[in-house]
């Protein structure tokens, strides 16, 4: 898949991108009631969906209006 | 499986197919409702579903079946089955003075304020030593402090069998000093046949559900 050249268009498929992988781990994880499915579910999970979050509100942030 | 955790896996999925719309086609974007579709896919969805989720989790590591998915901690859950009324740990599962469910959480975590972060704290310790380091064999797990009458009484404290007891009331003293923890419930000659795995294999084991 090609990223758009538009930067910020390029930081929501990469924000996108992190909130499917956190998604799909999180989702894997809840197959099993395992103590390693829990920590991979906090950690790996948990940081890819906070990660993708933290890129989307950044890629709003910088959006620049024309009158600045 | 849960319905519950069907039904987070079904959102879960759905955020993911909606997320992948955005990644596809970013240009959808540039228009106001491309836009309200962005904050509500990229930020409100995955919220929700890492709340919900954890919850969700949160509430399976409480139960017996997660505790005892370890290898090491089988014996303990046999434990509960053993037929001898004066094993503790067997006599509260067997007569649902705990919930059957989540027996080893109710009496294994602390009464006290974060008691449940406390817990789960002392589960990623567990998890350090045993995928980490060499785990102490199963009759040698001992526990990290001495255990607190705290959580006898958070269930027993003014109850009539309790209360009223005949052996608890045969020495004066003896109840203050059980409920200021002086003397504890079970190292002190009273309850001390908790879970004793070491002599599981001469006992008779229940065969009956919980």
């Amino acid at each position: 898949m090609k990223l758009s050249e538009n930067p910020l268009e390029r930081r929501l498929q990469v924000s996108g991108m992190l909130l499917i992988l956190g998604l799909l781990t999180e989702m894997v994880c809840l197959f099993w009631a395992r103590p390693l499915s829990f920590l991979a579910f906090i950690s790996v999970g948990g940081a890819l969906l906070l990660l993708g979050i933290l890129v989307y509100l950044l890629s709003v942030l910088a959006i620049r209006h024309p009158q600045q | 499986m849960p319905f519950e955790t069907t039904l987070i896996i079904a959102l879960l999925f759905i955020s993911a197919a909606l997320i992948g719309v955005i990644v596809a086609r970013p240009g959808i974007t540039v228009t106001r409702g491309g836009k309200i579709m962005a904050f509500l896919v990229l930020l409100v969805l995955p919220i929700l579903c890492g709340a919900m989720g954890i919850s969700s989790e949160l509430e399976r590591s409480k139960t017996t079946k997660f505790c005892l998915s370890c290898h090491i901690m089988e014996p303990y859950g046999q434990s509960l089955r053993v037929d001898d009324p004066s094993y503790l740990a067997a006599a509260h599962f067997q007569n649902h003075r705990v919930p059957a469910d989540s027996a080893c959480y109710t009496c294994h975590t602390n009464y006290a304020m974060f008691g449940s972060v406390k817990a789960k704290m002392a589960g990623l310790r567990h998890i350090y030593i045993y995928y980490l380091t060499t785990p102490p064999a199963p009759e040698n797990i001992k526990l990290h402090e001495p255990y607190n009458n705290r959580e006898c009484l958070h269930c027993h404290l003014g109850a009539r069998s309790f209360e009223e007891g005949a052996v608890h009331n045969a020495d004066p003293e003896l109840l203050p000093a059980v409920k200021a923890n002086k003397v504890s419930c079970i190292s002190s000659g009273c309850h001390e046949v908790v879970h004793n795995v070491a002599t599981l294999n001469k006992m008779k084991m229940w065969k009956g559900q919980p």
